[in-house]
């Protein structure tokens, strides 16, 4: 037996005095969560993300730097001290804890007690930090999903709170127009003009003057999680240990491309406490694909659970379960591979090249368009006239544009815990946007039938995409039947990197033709995309890049060629702007260059050419996902109003004038100065949903005191989809938020949805919830009228009024039901009289006409309306140094009817963070080994707090006929357009137009050296 | 950090933090500028001053600041405790434990420059440059510069501040000297920027560092 190293340390944790038995190598944040203080949260392991930040001795510090043993003798403070368990209510918790709900700074909350605790130790340092000081204060803990904007917000609201100052309710502006007053008096009002906008300020709300205005729908409710997230309560995957749990762990493949020849695994499965070592030669080879889609998922299904060839450095070799992480760690270094090493391929180009290596050269993988030049998929479509557009066009613009590897940087790895339960089936927990895409696919790998799999979907520390593919739960699950024990496998930093998936890189070539009279009549895209080792998303990624990079602009002759090919790099997949983010920049970007060269407005130019309200989609047919797809037209489109808002508020054409090219003179040597001011505008379209293929599902149930549960199989990823489903619901059963106990997702006892991706979740799974809400609304007030003796009239359907077909509302009887209004939690009838939802309740469950108050209902569109919008970027560019910072980004949005304003604006704002590191810094770059470089957040680069443009954010608001209450998707439309932004605004500044990016320092040095 | 008699340096134990460096009430600009920004709040807390002396290129700004500045180490020894220039620490093959960081006091003749380039705002600079420059009249006294991301090191001092001495603190005696630099460095060019780019930068940010020192902002006093 080894010898008992652990050593016992004292502290005063969360102000009592505790004793902690550690081992010596074991970290603070190791310790402290088998001490179950789980709000201290994993994230790298090196000191980059901050998620582990606890405070020691009232200082912040990265709990995942520090031994254990080095916190002998000290205080230690962590969120659970800050509040009593459990907080139901926000009175419940600390003001800062409060500030964070009440704010929206929480969205998926992984790095919420992190942010929270850096918070404390400022505001006791200094109770009235400047927003400078918070900034920077809190660039130390990383948050991928927030833009930081509301954090921000949320502390200085709770330095405010603790100063004992009044505070207002945390909401959004909201306005008509036209109404009393003119665009500029508004925007002047509210501190939005351009020079006035160093104060943070909540969201605008633009309407027109018919849309109503409604009760619930349209407020800014505080997340329905808010509470739990800023309590720091046990809630994701990770955060719940069981029994005899094992630790899995994953040996990766050193090498870019290479053969198994053989896996000595003796010693490692020999060594004491390790439960199961699993290779290839112990798991069927069943064939699949990872990503997370519908059935039946896009081909090819080139992978297998474990193989014996790896295609990129990362790729899986084998697994291991053992008694703690750190042995089984132990474990996979004693695991020798016999390498039979290949000659290897980076280049996409290369790749489809003459005679280079052959990825997938497997013979029972089906699908692959060319396997012998690593071509996986072909996508050629066309639509219009070709030799009439071209004949017609006057001048040809032909441009090439390269996109990067980016990585989703979610500050929660994958997380996944998998066990049998008392019934002999496999529960998988995990950190997934897809569980009933999960459930489907896990089974043939596990020779289980989808019945004996149990998937539930705890929070998600953030997904963006990436959690839209199964990684590790086959390989969890495998060690789960191998041992019959509890498993749970966690990525490091490192293997997200490397062994997760990542935005798909590009080469696109655009050939685009324009009349005299600036109108676009042709455009082609052959577009190069680069799936990495094995395909996955690779078809629907690049088939979304055709559709959406052809469809803003909508030329009568439209034509789309694209090769997917595999690369021996870490694969690419899901990933938020999902093709539609790469080929908006080059589009984008061209549509600049044409004005600029013709001496066009760019924005007269845009607008003769966007796509108008009542206009079919040029390519929505012919490039659905995966699949053709359907006829859609426009219904809704808030571009001009976008487009006019962001002008006024940013005084465009005044700063083109007075920005452009500008220098001035260094006052000390008569030298030019090198900083040069530019501001430059994109638009974005995107989509609602997958048309034609998403269904999500809703039950309502009614409980004995008129709250209500809301099953949904939507799974929200820190987006804040519950709190707006739930929105839906209380709006039309006519209840408060808190009334509505939503749970999501659990494949047992939620109904289907396809899962949140495809910027779907309020359209499709919205319109599912309302539905499901204007039956569970018919039985109240039917039984609401037995109560009362009150005689129903007629047979019009209720469910007519708001879409809902005959047949889905079934049986009841709904005449009259409409002059029953339900509200403030009673049924009102038309004499005066109410019942309230209580009443009506415990009538039904327990006294007449007994009863359960349940409704189900489901959605599917044939329309994907795209949400629109605008972005104005305010750029400095060193033009010695080739460093472009930021200065302002304003976007104005048209996502339909804004169920949420304070929960989009943190989309949009979260958006436009990621695509500033998109068109920036983020970069997976390779040696020529196929090693990735820069595998860590710190050298990768995520943006901080302290670095942060100011953001605003105006809803333009439209009515959406699809959509529930008028809304459209609002979730990935921000990151679409900041690149092209940026580059329009560093043109403006300098002349120079960049066509790939990230755009580094050296990338701008380089492009103004070439020009002159 | 110890008491001090007017006129002494700074000693600071090597056990502090860099927090406390920075919450000293008269830290030097240039230290303040080179540990806020890049470094958080959480790795100023966590980091001793001990650490970062052992291992140059862990927060090399904050290196390259110090060696601008002049500052020493105390190192023990088995008859006292010996006072080293940092500059020299790195190069010691026996150096025994850090008794001490020696911060020189900037005074009013003190002026400090720094410039950098970096991805974005508050990322790992590429290049880095801390320039300090001591004046007698318009004349040079002593002048400093050191740079991150142009050595194989990380961080080093520029050995060409001499040229300076004596002279007036003009753009040409600064573009020269720059010049100089971007000549001396050795860059090892990656993926944030080539040896080539580096290079320049090593020019431009030592020219803009130094001229920072002839603004009467970029001082202490």
């Amino acid at each position: 037996m080894p010898r008992d190293q652990t050593r016992t340390i004292r502290l005063i944790l969360n102000g009592q005095k505790r004793t902690l038995r550690v081992d010596p190598a074991d970290t603070l944040l190791e310790a402290l969560r088998a001490a179950s203080y789980t709000s201290v949260k994993y994230g790298c392991g090196t000191g980059d993300c901050g998620a582990c930040t606890v405070l020691i001795d009232g200082e912040p510090t990265h709990s995942c730097q520090i031994r254990a043993v080095e916190v002998d003798g000290h205080e230690v403070f962590t969120v659970e001290g800050l509040a009593p368990f459990p907080a139901r209510r926000l009175d419940d918790l600390h003001p800062i804890q409060s500030a964070f709900a009440e704010t929206g700074a929480i969205q998926c909350g992984y790095c919420t007690p992190a942010q929270i605790l850096t918070a404390k130790a400022l505001l006791h340092r200094n109770p009235d930090p400047t927003r400078d000081e918070i900034r920077s204060a809190l660039s130390g803990v990383l948050c991928r999903c927030t833009g930081y904007v509301k954090i921000i917000q949320a502390v200085e609201r709770a330095a405010a709170l603790l100063r004992d100052e009044g505070v207002c309710p945390f909401r959004h502006a909201a306005a008509t127009l036209p109404g009393d007053q003119s665009l500029a008096d508004l925007l002047a009002e509210r501190n939005l003009i351009a020079g006035d906008w160093r104060e943070p300020r909540t969201p605008l709300v633009i309407s027109p003057p018919a849309m109503a205005r409604l009760v619930v729908v349209g407020e800014s409710e505080s997340k329905v999680d808010g509470i739990k997230l800023a309590a720091g309560t046990p809630a994701f995957t990770d955060d719940v240990r069981m029994e005899g749990m094992l630790y899995g762990a994953l040996l990766t493949s050193p090498h870019a491309h290479a053969r198994i020849r053989s896996i000595d695994a003796r010693e490692a499965a020999a060594l004491e406490g390790v439960h199961a070592v699993l290779t290839h030669e112990d798991i069927p080879r069943v064939k699949y694909a990872s990503g997370g889609q519908s059935f039946p998922q896009p081909p090819p299904y080139d992978q297998v659970c474990l193989d014996d060839k790896v295609r990129h450095v990362g790729d899986r070799v084998a697994v291991v379960a053992a008694a703690s992480p750190r042995l089984a760690r132990r474990a996979l270094r004693l695991i020798e591979v016999d390498y039979e090493v290949l000659p290897h391929v980076l280049d996409a180009e290369e790749a489809r090249g003459s005679d280079p290596p052959v990825i997938h050269d497997e013979q029972d993988t089906e699908g692959i368009y060319d396997a012998s030049r690593n071509t996986v998929h072909r996508i050629e479509a066309a639509e219009g006239d070709r030799q009439e557009q071209w004949r017609r066009a006057d001048h040809i613009f032909e441009r090439e544009y390269r996109t990067s590897q980016q990585q989703h940087a979610h500050i929660e790895p994958h997380a996944c815990i998998t066990y049998w339960d008392e019934d002999g089936r496999l529960v998988v927990r995990t950190s997934t946007q897809v569980p009933f895409h999960i459930r489907r696919m896990l089974a043939p790998l596990l020779g289980l039938s989808e019945k004996e799999i149990r998937v539930i979907k705890p929070r998600i520390g953030g997904g963006f995409g990436n959690k839209q593919e199964m990684i590790l739960e086959d390989l969890c699950a495998h060690l789960t039947i191998a041992t019959g024990r509890p498993v749970r496998m966690m990525y490091t930093r490192h293997e997200e990197f490397t062994s997760s998936r990542s935005r798909h890189p590009t080469v696109q070539r655009y050939r685009v033709g324009v009349t005299n009279d600036m109108e676009v009549v042709a455009t082609e895209l052959d577009l190069l995309g680069d799936t990495g080792a094995y395909g996955t998303h690779g078809l629907t990624v690049n088939m979304v890049a055709g559709q959406k990079g052809l469809t803003l602009y909508n030329s009568p002759y439209s034509a789309f060629r694209c090769d997917v090919v595999y690369t021996n790099k870490p694969t690419a997949g899901a990933f938020r702007g999902y093709g539609a983010m790469q080929t908006h920049f080059g589009i984008e970007t061209l549509m600049s260059e044409i004005a600029s060269e013709m001496g066009w407005d760019v924005v007269e130019f845009k607008r003769r050419n966007w796509i108008k309200d009542g206009e079919l989609l040029v390519m929505a047919t012919a490039l659905g996902e995966g699949r053709e797809g359907f006829e859609q037209r426009i219904r809704s489109n808030g571009l001009a109003e976008c487009v006019r808002v962001g002008l006024e508020a940013t005084q465009w054409y005044e700063k083109r004038r007075k920005l452009n090219h500008a220098s001035a003179v260094n006052a000390t040597d008569g030298c030019i100065e090198p900083l040069r001011r530019g501001i430059g505008m994109s638009l974005m379209a995107h989509g609602s949903g997958i048309a034609g293929l998403d269904m999500a599902a809703a039950t309502i149930r009614m409980n004995d005191d008129g709250s209500f549960v809301l099953l949904v199989g939507a799974a929200d990823l820190g987006t804040g989809s519950d709190t707006i489903l739930a929105q839906i619901a209380a709006e039309e059963l006519g209840v408060a938020v808190d009334d509505i106990l939503v749970h999501s997702s659990d494949t047992d006892f939620t109904p289907f949805d396809k899962g949140a991706y495809a910027s779907s979740t309020t359209y499709v799974s919205g319109n599912a919830v309302r539905k499901a809400a204007i039956k569970a609304a018919a039985r109240i007030r039917k039984h609401g009228a037995a109560m009362l003796g009150v005689e129903l009239r007629g047979s019009r359907d209720a469910g007519e009024r708001d879409g809902t077909r005959q047949e889905e509302v079934g049986d009841v009887p709904t005449t009259g039901l409409e002059d029953i209004e339900l509200h403030g939690g009673s049924v009102r009838f038309p004499d005066g009289r109410r019942v309230t939802l209580e009443q009506i309740a415990l009538s039904s469950l327990h006294q007449q006409n007994q009863h359960q108050i349940v409704a189900s209902a489901s959605h599917l569109s044939y329309d994907s309306p795209p949400p629109f919008g605008a972005q104005f970027v305010e750029v400095a560019v060193d033009t010695e140094t080739g460093q472009v910072t930021v200065e302002r980004v304003l976007m104005t949005v048209d996502a339909g009817r804004v169920i949420n304003p304070i929960t989009a604006s943190g989309q949009v704002e979260g958006g436009i963070a990621q695509g500033l590191g998109f068109a920036l810094c983020e970069e997976m770059v390779y040696d020529v080994d196929g090693r990735l470089l820069n595998p860590r957040l710190g050298p990768y680069h995520v943006y901080k707090a302290d670095e942060m443009p100011d953001i605003d954010v105006i809803f333009v608001q439209t009515d959406e006929p699809t959509g529930p209450y008028g809304a459209k998707s609002v979730a990935e439309l921000p990151i679409d357009g900041v690149a092209p932004a940026i580059a329009d605004a560093i043109h403006d500044a300098t002349g120079i137009w960049l066509r790939e990016v990230p755009f580094t320092p050296e990338r701008v040095w380089r492009a103004l050296r070439a020009r002159t | 950090m110890s008491e001090r008699e007017a006129g002494e340096p700074w000693a600071f134990h090597p056990d502090a933090s860099l927090q406390s460096v920075l919450d000293a009430p008269d830290c030097p600009a240039l230290l303040r500028s080179a540990l806020t920004g890049v470094y958080s709040y959480q790795l100023r807390t966590q980091t001793t001053v001990s650490r970062t002396l052992r291992a140059f290129q862990l927060m090399p700004q904050w290196i390259a600041a110090l060696l601008a500045l002049g500052a020493s180490v105390g190192l023990e020894q088995e008859d006292g405790v010996r006072e080293v220039p940092l500059d020299r620490l790195g190069r010691l093959t026996s150096n025994g434990d850090i008794a001490a960081l020696y911060i020189p006091l900037p005074d009013s003749a003190c002026r400090w420059g720094e410039a950098h380039v970096a991805r974005t705002p508050s990322d790992e600079p590429i290049v880095a440059a801390f320039a300090w420059v001591k004046l007698r009249g318009r004349l040079v006294q002593a002048a400093r510069v050191a740079l991150t991301g142009v050595w194989p090191e990380g961080v080093r001092l520029a050995t060409s501040e001499h040229a300076l001495v004596g002279e007036p603190l003009t753009v040409e005696q600064i573009r020269a000297l720059a010049g100089r630099i971007q000549d001396r460095v050795e860059p090892v060019g990656d993926y944030r920027g080539s040896e080539e780019y580096r290079r320049a930068m090593a020019g431009a940010m030592s020219r803009r560092a130094l001229k920072a020192c002839m603004e009467p902002g970029g001082s202490d006093a």
